[in-house]
C-alpha cells in the first residue's frame, strides 16, 4: 500500500521536473511570416517592410518603398507579443497582430494564437478582434464598457483588450509623428 | 500619450463583486461544514452548481495544473477570484481534506445532488477489491494528462478528460454525447467521476496525505461498520479513513455526533449506568 501511494507522487514530480524544462527550453513563437494577416490589416498595401525595429513592428506602404522619391508608411503593424510580452492570460500570452493607420486609429486586429482553455468562445471568434477596428490609442479599452465583456472568460478578454491597448499606445508614443499623438 | 497608470480602483473594482460573492459562498460553505448541517450543506451545493458552475463556470481544472507545471499563471492583480479559489481549495485541503471536491465544486454538488433524488435502489455498490483499484486510475489519468500536455502543449486536451466545460454550454456533439455517458453511469455509480477519474480530484487527493484536521476515530470503530456502510465515497475500510478519498461529506461525523446511534455513546452510557445507581422511583 506504501508502493502505490509513493508511485503516482513520484511519477508527478518527474513529469513536473521534465516539463518545466521543457518550458524553459521552448517558446512558442508567433506566425514567423503573417503575410495573409497583413494584407487583411492593410488591404490598400502594396509592401510591407520586414519585422524590425524597436520597438518590433512592420510598416505599411501604399507604393513600393524603394521607389523615389521613398514613399511614406501608410500604417504600422505589430505583434503585441513583441510590445508587452509580460500581459498573459488565463495561461499565456494570446498572440495578437495589430495594424494601425499613421493617425492613430486601428485598422484592424488579429488573434493568431492562444491558448486559453476558454479562447474557443471569448478571443477566437472573428467577432472579437473585429471590433478594435476603427478604435484610436486614445481609447479606455474598459471591458464591458468600449470592449465586449464576455461571461466565463474575463480572464482572456481583460488580457486581450489590456494587449492592444498597451501595445498600441507604446506604437503610437513611439513611432507615430509626434502632431498624431498630441 | 503616457502610458496607462492604473490605479487600484481601476484593477480591484471589475473584480469586487466577485471577490466579494465568491467570498461570501465559501464563507457559507464553511459554516455548513463546522455546523455538519445537512440543509446548509444541500444549499451550498446547489449554490455551487447555480454560481460557480452555471454562472462563472469557476472550477479548478487541470488546466491550473498545466499552468502550474509550465509556470504560465494568470497575473495575480488581475486574476484576484481565481487566486482566492486557488488559495482556498489547496488551503482547505491541507486543514481538513478534499472539501473542496465535497462542496466548492460544481460539477462534484451536480453529482451529490443527484442523492436525495436518484431511488436508492438504483445504486450499485461496488466491491471494495475493485474500487481500490478503481481509485488509482484518476492517478493515471492525472499523469498521462500532465504527460500530454507536457509533449504536445495543447491546452484543449481538458475537454476530453473533465467535463466542467459544461457548465460554460459550449460543447461540440461529441463532448455532449460523452457527457450524458458519464452522467447516466453516475446515476448508478455515485460520484463516479470524482471518485474514480478526476485528475484535480487526484492532486488534491495526494495533497490530502498532508491534511491536519482529520476525522477522528473511536476504538469502538475498528469493528463497528455503521460509518462505513453510510460513506457515500467508499473512503471507510475497517478501521480506517483513506484521506484521498474523503471529501469531508459528513455523513459519518454526523453518526459520531448522534448519542442514538454511534457504539461509542451507547457504550458509554451503558458503562455510565454501571456505575452511577439509577435514582428510586
Amino acid at each position: 500500500m506504501k508502493t502505490l501511494k509513493r508511485t503516482p507522487l513520484a511519477l508527478i514530480a518527474l513529469s513536473l521536473g521534465c516539463g518545466m524544462a521543457v518550458a524553459a527550453a521552448e517558446r512558442i513563437f508567433t506566425t514567423p511570416n503573417p503575410a495573409a494577416e497583413l494584407k487583411r490589416l492593410f488591404p490598400a498595401a502594396a509592401a510591407f517592410s520586414p519585422l524590425a525595429g524597436e520597438p518590433l513592428h512592420f510598416k505599411a506602404f501604399a507604393a513600393d518603398p524603394k521607389a523615389n522619391p521613398p514613399a511614406a508608411p501608410i500604417g504600422i503593424a505589430f505583434w503585441t507579443t513583441d510590445l508587452v510580452p509580460q500581459e498573459h492570460g488565463y495561461h499565456g500570452p494570446i498572440h495578437i497582430l495589430v495594424g494601425m493607420d499613421m493617425t492613430g486609429v486601428i485598422t484592424g486586429a488579429v488573434v493568431t494564437y492562444d491558448s486559453e482553455p476558454y479562447g474557443y468562445f471569448s478571443v477566437e471568434p472573428p467577432k472579437f478582434a473585429a471590433q478594435f477596428k476603427g478604435k484610436s490609442f486614445r481609447d479606455p479599452f474598459r471591458v464591458g464598457a468600449d470592449v465586449d465583456a464576455v461571461s466565463r472568460a474575463s480572464i482572456s478578454i481583460g488580457s486581450a483588450a489590456r494587449a492592444i491597448r498597451d501595445s498600441t499606445r507604446i506604437v503610437a508614443r513611439q513611432l507615430l509623428p509626434p502632431e498624431a499623438v498630441k | 500619450m503616457d502610458p496607462v497608470v492604473e490605479s487600484w480602483g481601476d484593477i480591484l473594482g471589475p473584480q469586487a463583486l466577485d471577490l466579494a460573492l465568491l467570498g461570501a459562498f465559501m464563507a457559507f460553505a464553511l459554516v455548513g461544514f463546522f455546523r455538519k448541517s445537512v440543509r446548509l450543506k444541500y444549499a451550498t451545493l446547489v449554490a455551487a452548481v447555480g454560481y460557480m458552475g452555471f454562472w462563472k463556470s469557476r472550477l479548478v481544472s487541470v488546466v491550473d495544473l498545466f499552468a502550474v507545471a509550465d509556470l504560465s499563471l494568470p497575473i495575480f492583480k488581475y486574476s484576484l477570484p481565481t487566486y482566492l479559489l486557488w488559495v482556498f481549495a489547496i488551503g482547505s485541503t491541507i486543514l481538513w481534506g478534499r472539501l473542496y471536491c465535497g462542496r466548492i465544486c460544481a460539477f462534484g454538488a451536480l453529482t451529490q445532488l443527484m442523492d436525495p433524488v436518484v431511488p436508492r435502489k438504483m445504486r450499485v455498490e461496488i466491491p471494495v477489491r475493485i474500487e481500490k483499484h478503481a481509485n488509482l486510475i484518476k492517478y493515471g489519468l492525472l499523469v498521462g494528462v500532465l504527460a500530454y500536455f507536457l509533449v504536445t502543449r495543447d491546452v484543449s486536451v481538458y475537454r476530453y478528460v473533465e467535463p466542467f466545460w459544461m457548465f460554460g454550454l459550449f460543447g461540440t456533439t461529441g463532448m455532449w454525447i460523452g457527457l450524458a455517458v458519464l452522467l447516466l453511469a453516475t446515476v448508478f455509480v455515485r460520484n463516479l467521476y470524482c471518485r474514480f477519474l478526476c485528475p484535480v480530484g487526484a492532486a488534491l487527493g495526494l495533497l490530502s496525505n498532508l491534511t491536519v484536521f482529520r476525522i477522528k476515530r473511536w476504538s469502538e470503530c475498528s469493528t463497528c461498520k455503521i460509518c462505513e456502510k453510510t460513506c457515500e465515497w467508499g473512503a471507510i475500510r475497517g478501521p480506517k479513513i483513506i484521506a484521498s478519498e474523503c471529501v469531508r461529506c459528513d455523513d459519518c461525523e454526523r453518526l459520531y455526533l448522534d448519542q442514538q446511534k454511534c457504539p461509542h455513546w451507547i457504550i458509554l452510557r451503558r458503562k455510565g449506568n454501571m456505575f452511577v445507581s439509577t435514582p428510586a422511583r
